[in-house]
């Protein structure tokens, strides 16, 4: 086998970063190949969809409980199709510090022997922003190489995505991290494929994969499933699908060049704004 | 500055008090550009030395008579606590007293950083009432609970309600100030803001801040004469004691640095007046502070008889030794509230200064004046070189080598010993009343003549001592690693 590609995906909060890595997760296995996926978010919810449910105990769960006994087998499930299934998990909000939590937590995965060869992936889902270093740990130190921002053709988001690459470009002299893409999971607003695609140059990337809006995800969600073992059929299973194949074939990998603020705000307006009537219809 | 007693947390020296630890110059430039403004700090690109404000601030606290310190963070961070033991329990025997209080580190490990540890903080407060029964429990943060903003103060308010005694919130976070003494003040806001509480009835009593009262019985007897009382501050201090801080008929201090922020907050909050002149060491600066005690305190006839009773005895004496410490030139390294007070000393003695370190500088103190002591300096046309340095030992190595001085003196473990094995001869001015009054300052007359008298000691040392500073570094100026001031 060859060496594990270890994949983070970061994002802006509740852009569908969880939703995106389960289900291209999904359309991996079902070419076979090995996956484990870690959520990094207090949440606890990454890994949802895959394991048709919350019943995860998280690794910073069970080594507060269990102290420093912790066995592979209490935080490491199997989900949908194989996968390998892991939650870091946190604190309750406003108390204590997460980032020193996702520290902790793949520390103790690579202790536990969570990384095993026969792996072909391991995804990292972390939360929102990377606000500080403790959400940079898994670009950092040579664990995951490689990144994909999953963004949408809203502001926040790719004012997010920005940010993000201002964190990626900070380890990719050290930790030899690249970026692999932009993923945009589609809001449906105006001229957004155009505006990820020229978002996605100017950060010295590409628009690794477009996915469109479909109310089925939502459905899936509702079920505890991926699109592809809720309806395996539909248009959205066979995107998240191409989804999979472009991640496998990907071989454009980068060091970003983030944009100043006012470059972005430039990009939004040329093709966010102009030339559009004010128009509010949703 | 309006003193806000009603928050747990106070700025650092360097926002409050324009206060520096990175300077080179000469006392007359740092005076006025403290004056206009213009003053700003260096950072150094290398830095030998510097210490953890929470040493000060806890150290302090700890001292007050049967309390409990509850320091909040990992281990390390209470390391302190053995040394604090050690010197509140001697400082206790030599006064004849016990002091019971403790000091206890809460272990905070990994777990506790990353999801919080409030309510295990909750439950070791209570504990610690229930086992030690303090008269006052001091909280204190640390750098990994204030990275995570574990919120202390929710976890103090909490539990007070089950706790007759004081608790109080203390921040302590090390790396929000660079300068040491701020933990000085967190510790005064802390009895300020927790303990002190507002006048039922003036007494008769002055507040003493020191370090470890070692002249408390001759101060007492001093102003029995003036039918004052004094209550010295923090050391073997009791709760009770603090509890009247504010119906004292003023508030004075052995050294500006410790006490301006407890003294002006006095003043502030509860009109107790402080007493701001330089400070009692030397004989203008004993005649000074007690002629402005005696004037707050409505004592002057019996302040001046004291005066010239005491000048009859030792005046005498000290202008003898003074004719033969004519024409020495001396070097020292001490915290602000000391270089420039031991500095006129000094020049009161005819020993001429070269040289003045002073550990950090306050720009100005908390009613907006410059210190004291340097402005006494600067009307009576007194200069020299200067420097701000947190203890840097490689700078005062440069200088000592450049001046070659016939004296070095300092108030820090460790700091004389080093110009001794370079062959300068040193005084260790340990103690904070050692040049104290007329019968003191006579007394260190005497050791820096004791001191110079005979070198042969240094110079020996200094033959068979190999130190580790190159020739390169003293030939360099000693502002070399000084970088460029940052505004």
């Amino acid at each position: 086998m060859g060496q594990i590609r270890q994949i983070a995906i970061y994002g802006k909060g509740g852009i569908g970063k969880s939703t995106t890595t389960q289900n291209l997760t999904a359309g991996l296995v079902e070419l076979g190949k090995k996956v484990m996926v870690v959520g990094c978010d207090p949440k606890a919810d990454s890994t949802r969809l895959l394991l048709g449910g919350l019943a995860q105990k998280t690794v910073l769960d069970t080594l507060r409980e269990e102290g420093d006994g912790v066995v592979l087998s209490r935080i490491l499930k199997e989900g949908y199709g194989g996968t390998r299934c892991v939650e870091s998990g946190g604190p309750e909000p406003g108390v204590g510090c997460a980032g020193r939590g996702i520290i902790t937590s793949i520390g103790l995965l690579e202790n536990l022997g969570a990384y095993t060869e026969d792996l072909d992936y391991v995804f990292y889902d972390v939360l929102g922003d990377v606000v500080c270093g403790g959400f940079a740990m898994p670009i950092r130190e040579g664990k995951a190489k490689e990144i994909y921002i999953v963004a949408s053709g809203e502001m926040m988001a790719l004012y997010a995505a920005n940010n993000i690459a201002k964190g990626i470009k900070r380890y990719a002299k050290t930790g030899g991290v690249r970026i692999g893409g932009i993923i945009c999971n589609s809001r449906n607003v105006d001229r957004e494929l155009d505006l990820l695609r020229a978002f996605s140059k100017e950060l010295g990337t590409k628009l690794l994969y477009f996915v469109p809006r479909d109310n089925i995800v939502q459905h899936a969600e509702i079920n505890r499933k991926t699109v592809i073992e809720y309806r395996p059929d539909s248009n959205q299973a066979n995107e998240y699908r191409s989804l999979a194949q472009a991640i496998i074939d990907n071989q454009d990998f980068t060091i970003p060049t983030p944009m100043e603020q006012e470059r972005l705000e430039e990009i939004l307006l040329e093709f966010g704004l102009m030339n559009i009537k004010d128009d509010y219809k949703i | 500055m309006a003193f806000q007693l009603s928050g747990s947390n106070l700025g650092t020296r360097e926002n409050r008090l324009g206060s520096i630890t990175g300077y080179v110059g000469d006392l007359e430039d740092l005076a006025s550009q403290s004056k206009c403004g213009t003053l700003t700090g260096c950072s150094r690109c290398f830095s030998q030395s510097s210490t953890c404000l929470s040493g000060c601030a806890l150290g302090q606290l700890g001292g007050i008579r049967d309390v409990a310190i509850i320091h909040h963070g990992p281990a390390g961070c209470s390391a302190t606590a053995s040394s604090q033991y050690i010197v509140t329990n001697q400082v206790a025997a030599k006064r004849g007293v016990v002091n019971s209080s403790v000091y206890i580190g809460t272990d905070m490990d990994e777990n506790d950083t990353i999801f919080g540890s409030t309510d295990a903080l909750a439950e070791i407060i209570l504990e610690v009432n229930r086992r030690y029964h303090p008269k006052a429990i001091f909280v204190s943060s640390s750098c990994a609970t204030g990275i995570i903003g574990e919120d202390i103060d929710s976890v103090v308010d909490e539990v007070k309600e089950a706790i007759p005694v004081p608790v109080i919130a203390v921040h302590c976070e090390g790396f929000k100030s660079r300068i040491w003494a701020t933990g000085f003040d967190i510790s005064d806001h802390a009895v300020l803001s927790g303990i002190v509480e507002p006048p039922r009835k003036k007494q008769n009593t002055i507040n003493f801040k020191n370090f470890y009262e070692s002249a408390r019985n001759e101060i007492i007897e001093m102003f029995q004469n003036f039918d004052l009382e004094p209550v010295f501050l923090y050391a073997n201090a009791t709760v009770e004691e603090l509890k009247h801080l504010s119906e004292a008929v003023a508030t004075t201090c052995i050294c500006g640095t410790l006490g301006n922020y407890l003294g002006n907050g006095l003043e502030e909050v509860y009109g107790v007046p402080y007493i701001r002149t330089i400070n009692p060491l030397g004989i203008t600066g004993f005649e000074t502070w007690l002629r402005e005690i005696g004037r707050v305190a409505g004592k002057q006839p019996q302040v001046e008889r004291y005066i010239e009773e005491q000048r009859n005895i030792y005046i005498p004496q000290i202008e003898a030794v003074k004719k033969e410490l004519k024409g020495l030139k001396a070097v020292l390294g001490m915290g602000p509230g000391y270089t420039f007070e031991v500095t006129r000393v000094l020049n009161e003695l005819g020993i001429e200064v070269v040289w003045a370190l002073a550990w950090h500088y306050d720009k100005r103190y908390e009613n907006g004046e410059i210190p004291p002591a340097m402005s006494y300096l600067l009307e009576n046309d007194i200069n020299f070189e200067a420097s701000v340095a947190d203890q840097q030992n490689f700078e005062v190595m440069n200088i000592l080598n450049k001046f070659r001085p016939d004296l070095y003196l300092s108030r820090h473990p460790g700091s004389t010993v080093w110009a001794i094995k370079q062959g300068t001869p040193a005084v260790y001015v340990a103690d904070e009343y050692m040049i104290f009054g007329y019968k003191h300052t006579l007394e260190f007359a005497h050791a820096i003549l004791d001191t110079i008298r005979n070198r042969s000691f240094e110079q020996n040392l200094a033959k068979r001592v190999k130190l580790p500073y190159t020739d390169w570094w003293y030939q360099q100026e000693v502002g070399k690693f000084l970088e460029e001031a940052i505004s």
